[in-house]
């Protein structure tokens, strides 16, 4: 698993925690049955505070994409409501929402947007 | 979870006529590593000292470990570490000679974390307590503070003498330490940016007042900056709206102000305003100054 944190962001170093892992389930990089890095491990990582660490895991947890199981690392749930087209459609919405206020500013129509957005995933595929 | 380790409430300390402590009411649980924050003067080493019993208030209740400071005993002593602001050693004795001395009075005394700190921390424990630099001095405090496995570790202002390397070190050491024996730290600091990876508590000191108690996570989640834009005219010279802490109107049409999300509505003011607004996160830094006047109000 590979996650990145700027804790000097000013986003919640639990949120980014918890988008990254979610996206990264969502997108297949995380399989179900895949395990999670423990706190301990994760925090030795990335130098971040364990009980923050914790959090994530705890809301991960709750929304039911990770698993705990008593003694063993924690597991990406095998059916879980992040991999659905809603919740990717959600996630692709959540960092889009920045750029539609960036176009906005710049005076770009939806349209023009929507066609630099598609040129730039169509030269990604090539 | 969560053992109470230190209770206040109207905790008050004066000297003469200065009010160091202004009726303090806070409860610290672990664990946890707490970031003490605030500005020079603001009470946190008056506040570090409250908690290991060394200052007693004139007025209030401060609690740690379960026991009244003023009748802290040995077996609540042992259980607590502290780096003092400006520590002092016994200067004829080697740093060798200063630890084994220390450790003398701890029956949990880890002459494995000994070697581990120092060896971590690059403490040479041969040199001599009289030559010792500021930075070094610091060093032996900070492994004197912590090989007896203490619950509850004070540090004031513990990187402010440390190289880059060593204090990158020490701040991974607290991570390790506050999962392996479950510890509370309470840090105090002005280097806001070394702790913002390590705290995920924040107590906020403003003139001998607390002005902020909360988690680090839940401060960001609570304040972000708008940065406006108007479009089509200017905007107001203040604003007015109950959501908005901090402002700045830079040109007619352009401003930078701080809200509180909770009950800010970025639509209906963008409305209002007919303004673009971009809306940014604040990290540790940023928050700061908002913090600070908090306690003012």
């Amino acid at each position: 698993m590979l996650i990145t944190i700027d804790v000097h962001s000013g986003v919640p170093a639990y949120r980014q925690l918890v988008d990254q892992i979610r996206l990264q389930v969502a997108g297949g990089r995380l399989q179900p049955g895949d395990e999670i890095p423990s706190t301990r491990a994760l925090s030795a990582e990335l130098g971040l505070n364990p009980m923050t660490i914790s959090r994530a895991y705890a809301l991960l947890e709750e929304e039911g994409i990770l698993e705990r199981r008593p003694g063993l690392p924690l597991v990406v749930r095998a059916r879980s409501g992040a991999t659905t087209a809603t919740a990717r459609g959600a996630q692709l919405s959540k960092a889009l929402r920045p750029l539609a206020s960036m176009a906005r500013q710049l005076g770009i129509s939806g349209k023009e947007a929507g066609d630099a957005l598609r040129r730039l995933i169509d030269d990604h595929e090539r | 979870m969560g053992e109470m380790i230190f209770e206040a409430s109207g905790l008050t300390k004066e000297f003469g006529a200065v009010t160091a402590l202004r009726d303090v009411s806070l409860t610290l649980t672990g664990p946890s590593i707490i970031g003490l924050i605030g500005r020079n003067a603001s009470g946190k080493t008056t506040l570090l000292r409250h908690i290991v019993g060394l200052q007693l208030p004139t007025r209030g209740r401060a609690r740690t470990l379960g026991v009244a400071t003023r009748s802290l005993q040995h077996e609540q002593l042992a259980r607590i570490g502290m780096v003092p602001d400006a520590p002092t050693f016994i200067r004829w004795m080697s740093v060798r000679e200063q630890l084994r001395y220390l450790s003398a009075f701890y029956p949990r005394w880890d002459m494995e974390r000994q070697s581990s700190l120092g060896g971590l921390l690059d403490l040479d424990l041969h040199a001599d307590i009289s030559g010792l630099s500021t930075g070094s001095a610091q060093k032996l405090a900070i492994v004197a503070a912590l090989c007896h496995h203490p619950d509850l570790i004070l540090l004031d202002e513990p990187v402010s003498n440390l190289d880059p390397i060593a204090r990158d070190q020490f701040l991974k050491l607290l991570l390790d330490i506050v999962q392996e024996d479950n510890a509370t730290i309470v840090i105090s600091s002005h280097v806001l940016h070394d702790i913002e990876s390590t705290v995920d508590w924040i107590v906020c000191m403003n003139a001998g007042a607390v002005a902020a108690d909360a988690a680090l996570d839940d401060l960001k989640d609570q304040y972000a900056e708008w940065r406006v834009l108007a479009r089509t005219r200017d905007l107001p010279d203040r604003f007015y709206d109950p959501f908005v802490v901090r402002q700045t109107v830079m040109e007619p049409r352009r401003a930078r102000l701080v809200v509180r999300t909770a009950d800010a509505d970025l639509l209906a003011f963008q409305r209002t305003h007919d303004a673009d607004v971009e809306v940014a996160p604040l990290n540790l830094q940023g928050l700061f100054p908002i913090l600070v006047d908090n306690g003012r109000h």
